[in-house]
C-alpha cells in the first residue's frame, strides 16, 4: 500500500479527463467540421460541381486507386485536417468513394494537413525564411501523394 | 518504484508502450476474449434503431438523411470513438508510453534526419501539439543549439502532419471504423495508418536536408546570418 501517495491521480480520472478532451475535440471541431462537409456536398451534388471534379481529376486520382472526388478532400486539407475528414466521410456517405478510398486518403490529410494554419503557427514561430516556404508547403503535397500511392499498394 | 527522474524510463513505460501499439494496430480485433485488447474491439458498435412503423431497423444515424442534419447525426455518432481514443492515450501516456517513445526513437531519428540530439524532447512534443514544438524548436534556435540547416530540416518534420498524435487521434482515426454503402469495412488500421505517416514526416524532412544540400546550397552559405524573426 506504500504506492499510493506516489501518484494521487486514480488511473480511471486519467482516462476521464483524455475522454472528456475527446469530448471537446467532438463538439468543438469533428461536429461543426462534418457538418459544413455535408452541407458543402450537398451544394457541390446539386450544382453538379462534383462530377466535374470527378471528369477534371478522375485520370490523376486513379494513379493512387481513388476516384476523382477525392480531389476534394485533398483541397479541403490543406484548409483544415478536421474540414477533409468531414468532406471525407461526407462522399463516403453519398456512396462516392467506397471503404477503400478512406484507408488511401487518411494518411494523405494529415501530411499535407491544416497547412495554411500551420504556416503561421509553425513557419512564422520558428522563424522559416521566407524563401523556404514553398518547399516547405511542397514537401507537404509530396509527402501525401506518395503516402497515397505507398497505401494503394498496402491495403 | 516509479522514477521521479525524467530521464529514466521505467519498464512499466515499455510495457505501456508495447500495448499501444498492439492496442491500434488492430492485431488483436476479434470477438475472442483477447479482443480485449484491441480498440475497434472495445470501441464496439451502436445498436439499431426502429427504422418506422413497419419494421426493420436502420442504424444510430438513421437513414436517407442529407444535409446538415444528417452531417449533425453522423458526426455525432463518431464522437464516442473520438473520446475513447484520447481517453486510452491519456492512460497510455500517464504510464510513460511517449516517454518510453522518445527514448526508443530519438537514437534513431538523430542520425536519419540529420539533427542533433537536444531535439528529442521538441521531436515528441511536436507530434503532441505544434505550438510547443515550434516553441521548443524556436527556443533551440535561439540557443544555438540548431543552426540554420537543422532548423530547417526539423522544422519540414513538423510540417508535415502537423501534431500528428493528437490530430489523428481526434479526428483521423475514427475513419478507420467506418463501413461503406457496400457495407465493406475500411481496410488497414490506425497502427498501419500511423506509421505511413510516421514514415514520410521523416521522408519530408530527408527532402529538405537534400534541397538544403545541393540546390539551395549557394544561397544558404550567402544568407547564412540572415534571420527573419517576425516571419508570417
Amino acid at each position: 500500500m506504500s504506492a499510493a501517495p506516489e501518484s494521487k491521480k486514480m488511473i480511471t480520472d486519467v482516462f476521464v479527463e483524455g475522454a472528456r478532451k475527446g469530448w471537446n475535440i467532438g463538439i468543438g471541431s469533428i461536429i461543426p467540421n462534418i457538418m459544413m462537409a455535408f452541407i458543402i456536398i450537398k451544394v457541390l451534388s446539386m450544382t453538379g460541381f462534383l462530377g466535374i471534379l470527378s471528369t477534371v481529376f478522375g485520370p490523376v486520382m486513379a494513379l493512387f486507386g481513388v476516384p476523382g472526388e477525392g480531389a476534394a478532400v485533398l483541397m479541403a486539407a490543406v484548409m483544415s485536417m478536421g474540414g477533409a475528414v468531414g468532406v471525407t466521410v461526407g462522399l463516403l456517405s453519398e456512396g462516392v468513394l467506397q471503404a477503400r478510398d478512406l484507408a488511401i486518403l487518411a494518411p494523405a490529410i494529415y501530411l499535407m494537413g491544416s497547412t495554411i494554419q500551420y504556416a503561421g503557427r509553425i513557419l512564422g514561430v520558428v522563424g522559416t525564411d521566407g524563401r523556404h516556404y514553398p518547399i516547405m508547403f511542397g514537401i507537404c503535397i509530396l509527402n501525401a501523394l506518395m503516402a497515397m500511392f505507398v497505401m494503394n499498394i498496402l491495403v | 518504484m516509479k522514477t521521479d527522474d525524467q530521464e529514466k524510463v521505467s519498464i512499466g513505460a515499455y510495457i505501456a508502450l508495447a500495448f499501444a501499439v498492439v492496442f491500434f494496430s488492430g492485431l488483436l480485433k476479434s470477438n475472442e476474449w483477447y479482443g480485449i485488447f484491441d480498440f475497434t474491439t472495445l470501441n464496439g458498435s451502436f445498436g439499431n434503431l426502429l427504422k418506422d412503423t413497419a419494421g426493420g431497423t436502420t442504424y444510430f444515424r438513421g437513414a436517407g438523411g442529407n444535409g446538415a442534419r444528417d452531417g449533425f447525426m453522423f458526426a455525432l455518432s463518431l464522437v464516442p470513438t473520438c473520446m475513447f481514443a484520447l481517453g486510452m492515450i491519456a492512460v497510455l501516456e500517464h504510464f510513460g508510453a511517449l516517454k518510453a517513445a522518445r527514448k526508443l526513437l530519438t537514437p534513431i531519428l538523430r542520425p536519419i534526419m540529420g539533427i542533433p540530439g537536444t531535439t528529442g524532447l521538441a521531436i515528441i512534443g511536436s507530434l503532441q501539439s505544434t505550438d510547443v514544438g515550434a516553441g521548443l524548436t524556436k527556443s533551440l534556435v535561439d540557443e544555438g543549439e540548431l543552426n540554420e540547416t537543422e532548423k530547417n530540416i526539423f522544422t519540414a518534420f513538423q510540417f508535415s502532419g502537423g501534431a500528428l498524435i493528437v490530430n489523428f487521434f481526434g479526428s483521423g482515426a475514427i475513419l478507420f471504423t467506418l463501413t461503406d454503402s457496400t457495407g465493406a469495412a475500411v481496410p488497414g488500421s490506425i497502427g498501419l495508418a500511423l506509421s505511413v505517416m510516421f514514415v514520410f514526416k521523416i521522408v519530408g524532412a530527408n527532402i529538405m536536408r537534400f534541397y538544403l544540400k545541393t540546390i539551395d546550397k549557394k544561397a544558404t552559405n550567402k544568407e547564412m546570418t540572415t534571420k527573419t524573426a517576425e516571419a508570417n
